[in-house]
């Protein structure tokens, strides 16, 4: 397996007139990495791609690929592969004309084509498909025509803009597992773009989350998920459950936080916020609904919260209980199926517990919205 | 290079961007603008032979405006009334030949963009021959039926409906039976195309709630329709005011279409600068009018075309 | 129940009056084209004969007009799709705030009446011209070149329309896709822009040809030397009118009709192929066993086309070896006797009238009751040739030469003094 090459973004900055679609971008991806770019719709993951494949020239900054500098370097003729949103499939070619067209623009034979073309529709598992047209294929299919057509190119780096938000569920999950095998197995850099946490966190080595054009984060996915580095960061990832208030006392790397209707609870400072956290400082805390415990009824303390039952659903696996949140937002508790006999009913108050390792404090910011 | 054009030909390459770009400017400045400025400017210009264009006496004068209105100088008449009435004339009557058109074709629009099934392509193909046959000779097939001896006229004498052949080409039955019939597709396919868009569970609805038929095309299908229907309308208009052909071979002797006085101008009296002005106050005189009637009914240029 | 048969046959004789009007005056000018009298009618009917179509092919201004529209034709094909095409992508990528103000003005031209297109161009070419200081001769005022300038001004707005509707349709990712992939910029627009452009591009073509051939308007005033089919044709019209004129326009329509039905069919075609691709298997596909769908098989417009075919070789095949003199020769022989008749029917009224008016007044001049019976006599037969100006003086003419020669006598009225 080859170390594959690594892509560098320095300084990046690209606007539209007055609007500024990605800010300062720094981000270096490894060779031979799964990287993704998550975020919402809109924060400027499509534009960051496209700047990367060379559809856009940068406002300011650079992008590199294998430590070279991109400048002036049109879309054909740098390293990338783009697997486009909508796939961009070739309407009127059949698939194997489709798969080797990068073949065809540098004057390949026809025989020595439909050649490699074999060699890559056994490698998607589509034998014997290359003479359809595009439409006559399944969702699934054509996804893997596209990216067998992406590496028939032979990039460097293979770009994906949210390649599976076509595909239903099911398909969309097999993919996953699919798309990071295919990966091992040619051992170049993905960056792959998404808005689902789902893919970019079972598919990645890295992930950077973005928001409005900014990137919140670097880090793996657990990093990412467990210590994030900020407030949209930890509500844009998973489910989470935020305690607004202010700072009370910062000790080590816990923080006693004096929540609006909770009262003072304490929670660890995140990693990349420790030091920089200091009383009176406005802040969240966030804690996973998975992160809570039952605890006995009348238990009070910094690190147990006491609330009113809402609503409850049985989940199979768990039981969620929605209780009146503090930020505005319910709170979500997720109690895993143990077997246990379980009893609340609306309007119960109830005392749960939790970790205070599992329990992240940051500094107030925005939220992502649903 | 300033920056859009930068971004443009980043977009399409150098090679096919200039391509592209040269000839869009090619079509939009070197044949349509310039060509129609040039035309204004000449229309204010006196008839002088070729060596002295340029000359001394080239200079600008409304003269050639004058004269439509007023007539020769030192003539026996106040207004140019010959060339003004002819002027009226063609508008009314390319006024007249577009509503003809407008209540002939909308019902078959209407029922062709309604009705699913295998005559309606055959429709469609009848509908398109007729356009596909030479304009000129469209005009001549109504003249021989509408000529004396003609299809028409013996049939009509034959049932005992006139005693002795009917002129039709006098009376200009033919000419706007003729530009009537010349401009049918182009009121067609338009309302054709607006109407094929409307959703047919809207009529159904209407016909639920108990509107009748007349009420449902008044308040549902035209006002649906209105852009396909200006566009149909302001075309007619346009090529019957515009018409040349038709007129003539169809025309009656004493009649004139204003296009005809323009030839005139320009194939026998050589007069271009003249024929040039009476080419402009056509021009700007149906523009206007389409506009304020597009106005009047609010809809809006880019429909037209659609 | 009886409400709604009602309104379906009104419904049915309003398209049948509606279609009537449309169709009916080239059936019967398409009629005309058979009937050997030489004013075309159809009623009443004389003579089959095929003389006005070899007359229509010894016409060396008609042949020579049409070498003009197709010479036209093919520039303005190739100048208009060009500037069509490229204009329609313009609008695709044009400013937002240009957008507007671009569309009115390529879409101006087809609202323009053709005869102040036709009045600018020439002004403004001939400025250009005396601009550069060329003579007369030179290229700009060729005839050729203005009309094909002029006629593409308006013809390209037409394939605009035609191409922006195909474009609106296509996935600018797929250029981008082929960048991505390595092709140049012009590798992509011919290896995926063109292809999928390629029919919007054919009907472009075909109506830009279809437009520049029926075009007078605009073509009048630039045609300088070089009259196309229809100028020759306006003049003709204009001072009288042959059924030569008629069959030039039969077989317009009926190539009209083929290629109308042509393509009709090719289009069920395509939809039969695409149904059967559909429902074959995989191995069908790829073994080559997969069974395409006859040309005929449920296909009205190959039956039709088929079958005009067929009704076009027959008619040609009689039309060789068919001879109507004969006929001519009975129906003149008929009309010669009906005439006679006629006019000694009139007389023995004069006669009477005349006896009357002697046994009235006394005695009166008979020679006055010649020339009224000139009138009347071959008033009836040959009125129509009133309507044709110039001709009147070869109508005039005795029925007996014109019966042996009508069609010889023909092509010699359609190249003469027509004009």
């Amino acid at each position: 397996m080859s170390a594959g090459v690594g892509v560098d973004l320095e300084n990046l900055w690209i606007r539209f007139g007055d609007f500024v679609a990605v800010r300062d971008a720094k981000v270096h991806i490894n060779g031979g990495d799964f990287f993704s770019f998550l975020g919402p719709s809109g924060c400027g993951k499509t534009t960051i791609l496209r700047a990367v494949s060379g559809f856009l020239e940068p406002s300011e900054g650079q992008v590199l690929i294998g430590g070279k500098d991109m400048k002036g370097i049109g879309p054909n003729k740098r390293p990338t592969a783009l697997i486009f949103q909508n796939l961009a499939l070739f309407p009127l070619m059949k698939v194997w004309e489709n798969i080797t067209f990068s073949m065809e623009i540098k004057g390949a034979s026809a025989r020595e084509r439909r050649k490699r073309a074999d060699e890559l529709l056994d490698m998607i598992a589509l034998p014997d498909q290359g003479d359809k047209l595009p439409s006559e294929l399944s969702g699934g299919q054509r996804q893997r025509v596209a990216i067998a057509r992406a590496l028939c190119a032979e990039p460097d780096v293979l770009l994906l803009d949210e390649p599976l938000s076509a595909l239903d569920l099911k398909l969309r999950q097999h993919m996953r597992t699919e798309l990071r095998e295919i990966q091992k197995r040619v051992g170049i850099t993905f960056i792959y773009i998404t808005h689902d946490q789902g893919e970019a966190l079972t598919m990645s080595d890295n992930i950077a989350v973005m928001r409005a054009g900014v990137i919140d984060q670097i880090g793996d996915g657990k990093t990412i998920y467990n210590d994030p580095s900020t407030a949209f960061a930890a509500s844009f990832v998973g489910e989470n459950n935020v305690f607004r208030g202010t700072v009370k006392q910062v000790q080590g790397d816990t923080a006693l936080i004096a929540t609006n209707r909770s009262g003072d609870l304490l929670a660890r400072v995140s990693s990349a916020n420790q030091g920089k956290m200091k009383a009176g400082d406005d802040a969240m805390m966030f804690i996973r609904p998975e992160a809570f415990a039952l605890a006995p009824v009348g238990s009070e303390g910094d690190h147990f919260v006491t609330a009113t039952v809402t609503n409850e659903e049985f989940e199979g696996n768990a039981f969620n209980i929605f209780m009146e949140g503090d930020g505005g937002k319910e709170m979500k508790v997720s109690l895993p199926n143990l077997g246990q006999s379980f009893d609340s009913h609306k309007g119960q108050s109830m005392t749960l517990q939790y970790d205070v390792q599992n329990a992240v404090a940051l500094p107030a910011g925005d939220l992502a919205t649903e | 290079m300033p920056r859009f054009l930068k971004e443009f030909f980043d977009r399409n390459g150098l090679g096919i961007g200039s391509l592209m770009l040269g000839l869009v400017l090619f079509w939009t400045i070197g044949l349509i603008i310039m060509p129609q400025l040039s035309m204004l400017d000449f229309s204010f210009r006196p008839n002088l032979p070729p060596p002295e264009i340029g000359g001394p006496k080239d200079v600008y004068t409304m003269e050639n405006y004058k004269y439509l209105v007023f007539g020769p100088e030192g003539g026996s008449q106040d207004f140019n009334a010959v060339d003004l009435k002819v002027f009226y004339r063609t508008l009314i009557a390319a006024v007249f030949v577009t509503i003809f058109n407008l209540i002939l074709c909308y019902p078959i629009a209407y029922y062709l963009a309604q009705t699913k099934g295998n005559h309606i392509r055959i429709f469609a193909l009848m509908l398109i021959i007729p356009y596909w046959i030479n304009e000129i000779l469209r005009a001549f097939a109504l003249r021989i039926i509408f000529g004396e001896t003609g299809v028409l006229n013996n049939l009509l004498v034959a049932a005992g409906v006139f005693d002795t052949p009917f002129d039709f080409i006098r009376n200009d039955i033919a000419l706007y039976a003729g530009l009537g019939y010349a401009y049918i597709l182009l009121m067609i396919f338009p309302i054709y195309n607006v109407i094929e868009s409307l959703d047919r569970n809207q009529i159904e609805a209407a016909r639920d709630m108990g509107a009748s038929w007349p009420m449902i095309h008044r308040r549902v299908v035209i006002p649906y329709a209105k852009p396909g229907i200006s566009s149909g309308c302001t075309m007619v208009f346009m090529l019957s005011a515009g018409a040349l052909a038709a007129p003539q071979i169809l025309g009656g002797p004493s009649s004139l279409w204003f296009t005809q006085l323009i030839y005139q101008q320009f194939n026998d009296n050589s007069d271009w600068p003249q024929g040039a002005a009476y080419a402009v106050v056509l021009l700007v005189t149906c523009i206007l009018l389409v506009l304020a009637v597009m106005r009047l009914f609010k809809v809006d240029m880019g429909d037209i075309g659609k | 129940m009886k409400n709604l048969s009602l309104m379906r046959l009104s419904i049915w004789a309003y398209l049948a009056i509606f279609f009537a009007y449309l169709l009916g005056p080239l059936v019967i000018m398409s009629v005309t084209a058979f009937n050997s009298p030489e004013f075309p009618r159809a009623t009443p009917w004389e003579c089959l004969t095929f003389e006005w179509f070899s007359a229509l092919f010894h016409d060396e201004r008609i042949l020579n007009g049409i070498k003009n529209s197709v010479l036209v034709g093919f520039g303005t094909v190739i100048l208009s799709v060009a500037m069509g095409l490229a204009g329609a992508l313009m609008l695709t990528q044009i400013w937002p705030k240009l957008r507007a103000t671009y569309y009115t003005i390529i879409i101006a031209p087809i609202l323009v009446p053709g005869v102040v297109i036709g009045i600018s161009t020439l002004v403004f070419w001939d400025r250009i011209n005396r601009m550069l200081g060329l003579g007369a001769d030179s290229f700009l005022s060729n005839g050729l070149f203005l009309t094909v300038i002029g006629q593409s001004t308006f013809i390209a707005s037409y394939c605009m329309l035609v191409l922006v509707a195909r474009l609106q349709r296509y996935d600018a990712a797929l250029t981008e896709a082929a960048l991505d992939l390595g092709a140049t910029h012009a590798q992509a627009f011919r290896k995926v822009l063109l292809p999928f452009m390629k029919p919007a591009i054919a009907s472009a073509a075909v109506l830009a040809f279809l437009a520049s051939f029926e075009n007078y308007n605009t073509t009048t005033f630039t045609f300088g030397e070089y009259p196309t089919l229809t100028i020759e044709l306006a003049q003709k019209v204009r001072y009288g009118i042959t059924p030569a004129i008629s069959a030039l326009a039969f077989i317009i329509v009926l190539l009209t009709v083929f290629a109308a039905l042509f393509n009709e069919a090719n289009i069920r075609r395509k939809e039969l192929v695409f149904e059967a691709r559909k429902g074959a298997t995989v191995e069908e596909l790829s073994s080559g066993r997969f069974k395409m769908p006859g040309f005929l098989s449920s296909n009205w417009a190959a039956v039709a086309l088929v079958v005009v075919a067929c009704a076009t070789v027959v008619v040609v095949g009689t039309a060789t070896v068919y001879s109507p003199q004969q006929c001519i020769a009975n129906v003149q022989e008929q009309k010669r006797l009906e005439t006679e008749i006629r006019i000694q029917e009139l007389q023995r009224q004069r006669e009477l009238r005349r006896q009357q008016q002697e046994a009235e007044q006394g005695s009166t001049a008979p020679a006055q009751s010649q020339p009224a019976d000139n009138n009347s006599g071959f008033g009836g037969v040959f009125a129509p040739n009133t309507l044709s100006g110039e001709e009147e003086s070869g109508a005039a003419e005795p029925a007996e030469e014109s019966s042996g020669f009508g069609g010889a006598f023909a092509p010699s009225t359609l190249s003469g003094d027509g004009n």
